[in-house]
């Protein structure tokens, strides 16, 4: 056997030396523990459908240089904070004034709590199953902390805008790291976009831990270009009672990739995840998520559609592992898939891991096409083929459009979804 | 509760039935595996030219190999050295020609386990190729069967007698190449049976095999090849015990299923070898490559498995579905208990038009054991109008137990359609309490809600399997309630 190619060495040189000592140092030590990584490859199990599509070449090393300006003026209501190849510009942001709330850059945290966070950074992702959310913890230059007092309750949703400027080639490693206090409240949307033509890696890392009884919902969009490359992970640890509600949305590029992996560490903890992904052409997107059962008493939901139309490949990954002490738990997963076109692959893996009796757990998943008999009725009332098909794909999928909790994402998401319709049914 | 604790108690120290050792001289190699074992294993069974070539490109392939470790089974690794490639009861030169000249030891061990071998086997309408370790001893049944054309013998015979069949297809669907286990089954395979169906012939009878594995430290490994050539059907029956030992021994089979066109294979498992006792010593490996071709159009596989034996099993038996409307089955019951862990499914791929699949997975797992399904359903571009349906429900009976599912969906073609669901639980209160509100005690209780369970598995089974199984179910779940 012919060894495995590893990770260049030129990605373990971060840039940007603005952080506090302490995240310098971890910086440092991950890079190190990363030296020699061996690329995922087709044998990877969990980059066995997704590594063919992951390109780490030598360019995409060197960091994507951060002017300190963002792109064209953003039209974002309320709050919302801005990082721009991976760093945060302190002058577009506009932060909320509340007691209780601490909303900071990392590079602006003093030196204890810049070893607090240091020390909890990583601790919600595993290191083999998001193996890259490693190579940003080795490279990130910048970072937003938030930090919700007990019962703090953020009045309006908070953008963290995720702009990626691929003027050049190069990489970028946006870092976020959320503590949400006892019975805390939070909306947070993370949007993901690009500009410029030249290839690109998104690196982009999200942690959230919920203390008792907080309640967290979060937003992914995911919408660059078709020359950025997005590998994200998001890891979540819940305590007791604690709600985390996930929308994620994704359109594909050329390698796209989302980790989610949720802890529910204490008893009453529920999770809600929702996930829409759209490919077409050539494009991929890949969505691995985990949740683990670790105590008695909890509740998961998980629901995801794919559709994949032209020569795009979709990918889903799905895993429940309760635990031997996770009595009673009651998970649920459902994942459908609607294929588009003949070149267009779907691959699904819906996976449960039990290790205790009494629990109730399901998962189901479906690929298929459009209904040809609903087709049929429909152009038989009059209403053209290509409506016909708009319909049918949107209903697919409406239900987890609908319960996106924010206006404005809900309607860039519509706007997405109405130019993929048009594409892909005007050629149909 | 304390009472059915003491009942548990009672029945776990039950031991397995069928553990005795038949003493027998037997005629075996000295432990280990090199290209001399395999010419010498190649010329005591007297084998052509080609299947020496066979062997020796099967065993290179294997030495470049790695040994798997991808299935959620957890075992010391195993020596192949430490494995005597050949083992043969004595006496073998003048094989027996019939019953009456089989070693009454032998008949003996048979007579333990049930097997109707002689008058019994008439009745029960079964042929028995019998495998006693490696070499086949007895066959009944050739005459009703040689009248219909149909070929079913040692695979060692067919070899001399057929060497134009077992040439063209022999590794024609598991290749020497495919996997470690095959690799190794396809060096040192030392028998198992043959069986051809001649074209528009519907086999008389059910085809049964019963293996056996007996003397110490012989790594069994035998291989099965069925051809249905054109518009044939037949049934075929395999069924196992094992004596108790307490070293693991290995069991590395292959099994081949060629269909051509209209043809039709049933091939249906009851499995019960040795788990290992209750604190997971011993007890049999069940390393198995089982694949079907359905070549030809308008072929069917079904494989129905009952696995209750075995200290790990790990086995997938597959269906490629080339030919269009070919359709392809899989009914399975894994029941582990104790230690035993299980790593079972199948792979159902789709190449040719309007093929259709089915999949029914019932996992039971119990006392300490560990039981996945691992799947693949693939969906070729070709595969228009493609279908799958797959089902696994996995029961969990105590609390220390583990029930996985992997499935894995692959398609690659629009029209095609699959679906695929699962569940877990365990056995209610709800229906516990209904059961012994009505005098039924927790034993049988749980006995008949298991039955229930796998009731949809159990009536793809031959009758004389079916009530087979659900004894055997019965037996294996003893000791579980608590």
């Amino acid at each position: 056997m012919k060894p495995a190619s590893t990770l260049s060495s030129a990605f373990l040189t971060p840039g940007g030396q603005s952080l506090p000592q302490p995240l310098l140092d971890l910086r440092a030590q991950r890079g190190t523990a990363l030296a020699d990584m061996p690329l995922p490859t087709r044998k990877t199990e969990n980059w066995k459908y997704s590594s063919r599509h992951l390109k780490l070449s030598e360019e995409l090393a060197s960091a994507l240089p951060t002017s300190g300006k963002c792109g064209p003026a953003l039209a974002v209501p309320g709050y919302h904070v801005v990082f721009h190849n991976g760093v945060i510009v302190p002058e577009a942001c506009e932060l909320p004034d509340q007691s209780g709330i601490t909303i900071q850059p990392f590079a602006e945290l003093d030196d204890s709590l810049a070893a607090e966070l240091a020390e909890r950074l990583d601790n919600t992702l595993d290191a083999e199953a998001a193996q890259l959310a490693r190579l940003n913890s080795a490279r990130f230059e910048d970072g937003l902390y938030i930090r919700l007092a007990p019962d703090a309750v953020l009045d309006q949703p908070l953008f963290i805008i995720s702009q990626t400027d691929a003027s050049c080639s190069g990489s970028a490693y946006p870092r976020l790291y959320v503590d949400a206090g006892r019975h805390s409240q939070l909306t947070l949307v993370e949007e993901y976009i690009s500009s410029g033509d030249q290839p690109a890696l998104v690196n982009a890392v999200s942690e959230f831990t919920l203390a008792e009884g907080a309640q967290v919902t979060s937003v992914r969009l995911s919408a660059e270009g078709e020359n950025v490359q997005h590998v994200g992970a998001t890891g979540v640890r819940q305590q007791a009672h604690s709600r985390f509600d996930s929308h994620c949305v994704g359109f594909g590029g050329p390698m796209r990739r989302h980790d989610l992996q949720v802890r529910l560490e204490q008893s009453g903890a529920n999770c809600r995840l929702n996930g829409v992904v759209v490919t077409q052409g050539q494009q991929h997107y890949d969505n691995h998520t985990v949740i683990e059962h670790v105590a008695p008493h909890c509740d998961s939901e998980e629901t995801y559609r794919n559709i994949a139309a032209g020569q795009s490949h979709a990918v889903f990954n799905g895993r429940i592992h309760i635990h031997q002490d996770a009595q009673k738990s009651n998970a649920n997963m459902s994942n459908k898939n609607l294929l588009l076109s003949t070149g267009a692959e779907i691959d699904t893996k819906p996976e449960l891991e039990i290790y205790a009796d009494d629990v109730k757990c399901a998962h189901g998943a479906t690929i298929g096409q459009l209904d040809k008999q609903s087709i049929f009725y429909l152009v038989s009332r009059g209403v053209s083929r290509h409506e016909a098909n708009t319909l049918l794909t949107m209903a697919f999928i409406n239900e987890l459009v609908q319960q996106i909790p924010v206006e404005s994402v809900r309607e860039t998401t519509q706007i997405r979804l109405n130019q993929f319709f048009e594409t892909t049914f005007e050629e149909a | 509760m304390a009472n059915t604790d003491r009942q548990v108690n009672e029945l776990i120290k039950r031991e397995y039935e069928h553990g005795f050792v038949t003493d027998i001289e037997a005629d075996t190699f000295e432990p280990g595996l090199n290209e001399d074992v395999i010419r010498r294993l190649s010329a005591i069974k007297n084998e052509p030219e080609f299947m020496l070539e066979w062997r020796l490109k099967a065993y290179r392939r294997w030495l470049e190999m790695d040994e798997p470790d991808w299935a959620h089974v957890d075992f010391p690794k195993v020596d192949y050295n430490a494995i005597s490639y050949y083992s043969a009861p004595k006496k073998k030169e003048d094989m027996p020609q019939s019953l009456d000249e089989v070693d009454p030891e032998l008949l003996k061990t048979y007579e333990k386990l049930g097997i109707p071998l002689h008058e019994r086997a008439k009745l029960a309408g079964v042929a028995v190729d019998a495998v006693f370790d490696s070499v086949s001893v007895a066959t009944t049944f050739k005459e009703p069967l040689e009248k219909a054309g149909v070929i079913f013998c040692p695979i060692s015979e067919a070899v001399q007698k057929y060497p134009e069949l077992v040439q063209k297809y022999l590794g024609s669907v598991v290749p020497v190449g495919d996997n470690y286990f095959a690799a190794l089954n396809s060096a040192v395979f030392s028998d198992g049976s043959f069986v051809y169906i001649p074209k528009g012939v519907r086999c008389p009878l059910e085809l049964s095999t019963y293996f056996r594995i007996n003397a110490a430290n012989t790594g069994q490994f035998e291989r099965t090849l069925i051809v249905a050539d054109d518009d044939s059907y037949v049934s075929y029956l395999e069924g196992c015990t094992a004596p108790m030992r307490d070293e693991n021994q290995l069991h590395a089979a292959v099994v081949e299923l060629v269909v051509l066109e209209n043809a039709q294979i049933k091939y249906s498992t009851v499995q019960n070898w040795y788990p290992g006792d209750e604190n997971g010593k011993g007890g049999i490996y069940n390393f198995v490559t089982k694949r079907a071709a359905c070549i030809g159009n308008n072929s069917k596989v079904s494989w129905t498995q009952v696995e209750t034996g075995s200290a790990i099993t790990w086995k997938y038996p597959s269906c490629v579905l080339r030919g269009d409307n070919s359709v392809g089955e899989f009914y399975s019951v894994a029941l582990t208990h104790n230690y035993q862990q299980a790593d079972t499914g199948t792979k159902m791929i789709h190449l040719g038009k309007n093929t259709s699949s089915t999949i029914i997975s019932k996992g039971i797992s119990a006392g300490r054991s560990s039981n996945a399904y691992r799947g693949l359903v693939k969906f070729g571009p070709g595969a228009e109008a493609a279908r799958n349906f797959t089902q696994c429900d996995s029961l969990l009976i105590g609390d220390r137990c583990a029930a996985h599912t992997f499935p894995y969906i692959e398609s690659q073609n629009k029209t095609a359609i699959v679906e695929h669901e699962a569940t877990t639980s365990k056995v209610s209160d709800e229906q516990m309490f209904l059961c012994r509100q009505r005098g039924i005690d927790a034993e049988q209780a749980v006995s008949m809600i298991v039955n229930g369970f796998c009731k949809e598995v159990f009536k793809e089974l031959p009758m004389e399997f079916a009530v087979e199984a659900g004894k055997l179910l019965e037996v294996s779940l003893e000791g579980s309630v608590g």
